[in-house]
C-alpha cells in the first residue's frame, strides 16, 4: 500500500454563514491525477487555495508524508513543492511574461531563465514573445504563461484549477501529456474543471464536491453519467440545447456590420487585419479562433474599447466608430467581456450594485431577483460583495447584463468560460433567445463546440484575418474543417 | 529601471480591521512620543493634552474645514480622479465667498449673505478644479501635476489681491481685506471660533455624499471607475463624465471650505498660505485614513481634529511656529498611519531589470 504524498483531513471552512467546506477529507497518491469536480460554487477553488496556503481552514488539517502540516502562506506551501495554478491568471500586469516568472521563481530574468522558459514554450509550439508586456495578452494566454511559470518550479503536486480546461485544443493534449509525464514520475496532479467527459479520460480517481462536500470519490473507469448525476444530482439540463430551426431573420439590413476593419495591438502591428463581417437581427454569428489570434481586439473595437485604425463599424446602419464604448451600449450593443473580473464585473461592489449599472432603466428588487434565480447565482444574496462569489458565478453576474436589458446587438466573448456544464447550456440557450427574440448575437469563441452549438454561421479567424466562413444549417459535420482552418489556415 | 509593483495580501476580515485599528491606537502613541521629544513636554502631559483634545469643543474648527474637503477628496480618489489640488480650491472658495461678502450687495443681506457666500465660494472651487479636469481629458496630462500647480496660483493670486486691489482700509497696512460685514458672518459659538451649523452641515454633507456613492446610479458608478474605466464604460455610463463630476464635486467641496473659513474663523481674507494652511493637504490623507467612506470620516475627522489640538496644546508659548509645526505634526503622522496601514494590506515588490 503506497503512503498518499498528501492528506486532508476533515477541513472545514466557512465566509460569514456560507459554508464553502464541510468535513472534506481526501487522499492524493503520489503519481496520480485526482480530477475534483463540482458545480459552480462547491468548494473546489477553496479547497484548492487551502492547500495552497492562501486560506486558512476553520477546523481539520493536512497531512504531508504523514506529518501534520499548517500553512500560513503560499511561500510555506512552496517550499513543500505544491503549487496552484488559479482560475484567474495570477500575473503583474505590468511586466513582461519574462520578468513575471522569475518574480514568481524568485530568481533574475536571467539569460539562463530566458534559455529555459523559450524550450518549454518551443515543445508546447508557442510562438509567443517573451518581452511582451502581460497586459497585451488575451486571458487564455495568460493562463498558459501561469502554467508555464509553475511547470518550471517544478512542483511535487500540481494544482491546476481550471487553467487547461480553456487552451486550444493542440495545446491542452500537449500540457496533459506533461501533467501525465509528471505523474508518472512520482508528481500528483489535483486537476479542477468543468468539463466532465475530457476530465474522465485523463483522471486516475475522481473526487465530486457539493455544497462543499465530497459526495462521491470515483475510481478510473467511471461512466459521465455517473459523475454528473453526482455533481448536479441529474442530468437533465443536457436536452435544454436542442440546435433550433434556421429561421429566416428579421431584417434584410445588417444590424452590426465592420467594414475592413484594421485594428492595431499594443505593439502597433494589425491585430485586426481587414475583418468585414456582418449579423442581422435573429442571427447568432460566431467568430472563432484560438486565442491571440485578434478576436479580443475585434470585439474590443466593435463595442469601443480599442481604437479603430482603418474601416467602419456600422450599428444599425448608423456609423459608430469612433464613438465611446458607453455610447454604444447605450444605443443597445451590450457586450460580455472577456474577463469578467476585471472588466464584467466590478469586483467590489455588490451583486446588487452591479446589476444596478448593467440595466439601462431602472431596475426594481423584483426584476434583480428574477435574473439572480434565472442564472441561479449563488449564494442569491444581492446585497453580497461580487468578491465573495465564486469564479463561474462572477461569470454569471457579468453575464446578467444580458437579462437586464433588451439589447439589439449582443457581442459575447468567450461567455461560459468557468460555467458549469448546467450553466453553460443555460447560457448558450440564453443566447439562442435573444437571437430568436430578435436580437443579432456575434460570439466570439475560442470553443468550437459552443459555436456549432448555436450559430448559423461561423467565421474562423487567423492572426487578425477571417480566412473563412462556415455556413448552414449543418455546421456540426464541418467541425473537422473548422477546426483544420484554425489551426493551419 | 526598476519596476515595482503592488500586490495585494489576502487578509480575513478580522485581521484587518485589528490591524487598522492597531495602527490607529499606534499613531496616537507615536503621535505624544513625537510632541513630547519635539517640544520637550513631558511624554505624561503629551498624553493628557492629547486626551483633553479629544474633549476640547475646538475640534470642531477642525472638522468643520477638513470633513467637507476630505469627503469630496473620497469621492475624487474613488473614482481615480487624483485631484491633489484642494488647497487651492480651499483657497479660491475663500476669495469667492470673501467677493460676495464684501464687494456685492448681498453682503449686508441676513442669511442670505452666508448662503449665498457659501454657494459661489463652492462654484469657483469647481472651476479651480476645472481646468486640470480638461486638460487631463482632452491630452492625458497627469491631473495630480496640474492640480498640485493651481495651488501655488491660488496662493500667489491670493496675496496678489490682499496686498493690492482688496487690502483694507482700516487694516494699517496688514496684509488682508476688511472685515465681512457681520451680516455675512455665520454666528459661533461663544468663545469658540466655529458655528453649529456648519458643523452640522458638514455632517450632513457626509450622509448625502454617502447616499450618493452607494444608493445612486452615478455614485456606485463613480465607485467602479477606479478599478475599471472599462467596466463602467461596457455599463453604458461615460467613464470622462463621470471623471468631471468627481473632480468637481470634490473641488466644489473644497471651495465650501474655503467659504467656511472666511465667514467662521477669520472674518476676512487673509494670505492664501494662512487661508489655506495646508488643509487641503492634511485632508487628502485624511481621506484614505477614513478609507474613502464618507461615513468614516466623520470619526476620522475627529481624530485628525485631536491631533491638530495635540500640537497646538503643546506649542502655546511658541505662537509664532503657528499653524506650520502642527501641520507638519499631523502630517507626518498621519502619513505614518497610512503608510502602515498600506503595508497591512499591500506588500511592494521591486524589480532590477
Ligand atoms: N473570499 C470569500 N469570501 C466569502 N465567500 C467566499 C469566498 N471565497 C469563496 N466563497 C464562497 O465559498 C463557496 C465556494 O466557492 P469556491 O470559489 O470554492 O467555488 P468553486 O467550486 O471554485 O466554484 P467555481 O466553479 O464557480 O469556480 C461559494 O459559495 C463562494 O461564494
Ligand atoms: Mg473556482
Amino acid at each position: 500500500m503506497i503512503r498518499p504524498f498528501l492528506q486532508v483531513v476533515q477541513l472545514y471552512k466557512k465566509f460569514g454563514d456560507i459554508t464553502a467546506l464541510n468535513n472534506v477529507s481526501l487522499a492524493i497518491y503520489p503519481g496520480e491525477i485526482l480530477v475534483i469536480l463540482g458545480e459552480n460554487g462547491s468548494g473546489k477553488s477553496t479547497l484548492a487555495k487551502i492547500l495552497y496556503g492562501l486560506y486558512f481552514p476553520d477546523k481539520g488539517y493536512i497531512k504531508i508524508n504523514g506529518t501534520p502540516v499548517i500553512f500560513s502562506s503560499p511561500a510555506e506551501a512552496k517550499s513543500k513543492g505544491i503549487f496552484l495554478v488559479s482560475q484567474r491568471p495570477q500575473l503583474i500586469d505590468d511586466m513582461s511574461i519574462l520578468e513575471n516568472i522569475a518574480l514568481f521563481l524568485s530568481t533574475s530574468p536571467s539569460r539562463g531563465l530566458r534559455k529555459k522558459l523559450s524550450e518549454i514554450l518551443n515543445y508546447l509550439g508557442m510562438a509567443i514573445d517573451v518581452d511582451k508586456s502581460v497586459h497585451a495578452l488575451s486571458y487564455t494566454e495568460k493562463q498558459l504563461v501561469d502554467l508555464v511559470k509553475v511547470l518550471l518550479a517544478q512542483p511535487k503536486l500540481l494544482i491546476v484549477d481550471e487553467a487547461v480546461t480553456y487552451l486550444p485544443r493542440e495545446l491542452k493534449h500537449k500540457f496533459l501529456n506533461i501533467v501525465k509525464g509528471f505523474a508518472t514520475r512520482g508528481g500528483s496532479v489535483m486537476y479542477i474543471t468543468h468539463k466532465v467527459v475530457e476530465a474522465a479520460e485523463i483522471g486516475d480517481r475522481f473526487a465530486v464536491l457539493r455544497r462543499g462536500s465530497v459526495v462521491g470519490v470515483f475510481e478510473k473507469g467511471v461512466d459521465v453519467s455517473t459523475l454528473r448525476q453526482a455533481m448536479f444530482g441529474s442530468e437533465e439540463y443536457l436536452t435544454a440545447i436542442t440546435k433550433s430551426p434556421v429561421q429566416r431573420p428579421l431584417h434584410k439590413t445588417p444590424a452590426l456590420s465592420v467594414e475592413n476593419l484594421v485594428v492595431f495591438d499594443e505593439y502597433g502591428k494589425p491585430a485586426v487585419n481587414d475583418v468585414s463581417l456582418s449579423v442581422r437581427l435573429g442571427d447568432v454569428v460566431a467568430i472563432l479562433g484560438i486565442a491571440g489570434n485578434g478576436q479580443k481586439e475585434l470585439g474590443e473595437a466593435i463595442v469601443g474599447l480599442r481604437k479603430v485604425a482603418k474601416g467602419k463599424v456600422l450599428l444599425n446602419g448608423d456609423e459608430i466608430t469612433h464613438m465611446p464604448a458607453s455610447e454604444r451600449v447605450r444605443r443597445g450593443l451590450i457586450y460580455v467581456p472577456e474577463d469578467p473580473f476585471r472588466e464584467g464585473v466590478a469586483i467590489g461592489l455588490t451583486v446588487a450594485e452591479n446589476m444596478k449599472l448593467f440595466s439601462q432603466s431602472r431596475v426594481s428588487k423584483e426584476i434583480l431577483e428574477t435574473a439572480i434565480r434565472k442564472l441561479e447565482v449563488s449564494p442569491s444574496n444581492p446585497l453580497i460583495s461580487v468578491a465573495k462569489l465564486s469564479g463561474g458565478n462572477i461569470q454569471k453576474v457579468s453575464l446578467s447584463r444580458l437579462l437586464l436589458n433588451t439589447p439589439r446587438v449582443v457581442i459575447a466573448y468567450s461567455p461560459t468560460r468557468m460555467l458549469d456544464e448546467k450553466s453553460r447550456v443555460l447560457i448558450l440557450r440564453t443566447l439562442q433567445k435573444l437571437a430568436e427574440s430578435g436580437s443579432a448575437v456575434l460570439l466570439l469563441s475560442e470553443d468550437i463546440e459552443e459555436a456549432v452549438y448555436i450559430s448559423t454561421r461561423i467565421g474562423v479567424i487567423v492572426n487578425g484575418k477571417i480566412v473563412k466562413f462556415f455556413e448552414g444549417p449543418e455546421l456540426e459535420s464541418y467541425r473537422e474543417d473548422i477546426e483544420k482552418v484554425m489551426v493551419h489556415a | 529601471m526598476p519596476k515595482v509593483a503592488i500586490v495585494k495580501r489576502e487578509l480575513s476580515k478580522t485581521v484587518a480591521t485589528v490591524a487598522k485599528v492597531l495602527v490607529i491606537l499606534l499613531g496616537l502613541l507615536i503621535a505624544i512620543a513625537l510632541t513630547s521629544i519635539i517640544t520637550g513636554a513631558s511624554m505624561e502631559l503629551a498624553g493628557i493634552t492629547l486626551l483633553q483634545g479629544f474633549l476640547n469643543l475646538n475640534v470642531f474648527v477642525y472638522i468643520s474645514t477638513l470633513l467637507p474637503i476630505a469627503v469630496g477628496l473620497s469621492i475624487a480618489f474613488s473614482a481615480s480622479a487624483w485631484n491633489l489640488g484642494a488647497e487651492g480650491q480651499l483657497v479660491i472658495g475663500a476669495v469667492g465667498a470673501t467677493f460676495i461678502a464684501l464687494y456685492t450687495p448681498f453682503g449686508r443681506q441676513e442669511v442670505v449673505a452666508p448662503l449665498m457666500a457659501l454657494l459661489f465660494a463652492s462654484f469657483l472651487g469647481a472651476l479651480w478644479a476645472l481646468p486640470a479636469a480638461l486638460l487631463k481629458m482632452a491630452r492625458g496630462i497627469n491631473e495630480a501635476l496640474t492640480t498640485l500647480l493651481m495651488n501655488f496660483i491660488a496662493y500667489h493670486m491670493t496675496n496678489y489681491l490682499v496686498k493690492g486691489p482688496w487690502r483694507g482700509r482700516a487694516v494699517y497696512g496688514y496684509p488682508t481685506t476688511d472685515m465681512i460685514p457681520v451680516q455675512a458672518r455665520i454666528p459661533t459659538v461663544p468663545g469658540y471660533s466655529f458655528s453649529w451649523y456648519v458643523v452640522v452641515i458638514c455632517v450632513v454633507i457626509a450622509l448625502l455624499m454617502q447616499l450618493f456613492l452607494y444608493r445612486t446610479k452615478v455614485g456606485i458608478a463613480l465607485r467602479a471607475l477606479g478599478s475599471s474605466p472599462r467596466f463602467v464604460e461596457l455599463a453604458g455610463i461615460s467613464s470622462k463624465r463621470l471623471f468631471l463630476i468627481a473632480f468637481l464635486l470634490s473641488g466644489a467641496l473644497a471651495g465650501f471650505a474655503g467659504g467656511v473659513k472666511v465667514l467662521v474663523y477669520h472674518g476676512k481674507l487673509v494670505e492664501g498660505p494662512i487661508v489655506g494652511s495646508g488643509y487641503g493637504f492634511t485632508a487628502i490623507m485624511l481621506s484614505w485614513l477614513g478609507g474613502l467612506n464618507p461615513l468614516l470620516l466623520i470619526p476620522a475627522s475627529y481624530y485628525t481634529a485631536a491631533l491638530y489640538i495635540l500640537s497646538f496644546g503643546l506649542q502655546i508659548g511658541s505662537a509664532a511656529v503657528g499653524d506650520a509645526l502642527a501641520n507638519a505634526i499631523v502630517g507626518s503622522l498621519l502619513a505614518f498611519i497610512l503608510l502602515a496601514d498600506f503595508l497591512t494590506k499591500y506588500r511592494l515588490v521591486i524589480r532590477w531589470s
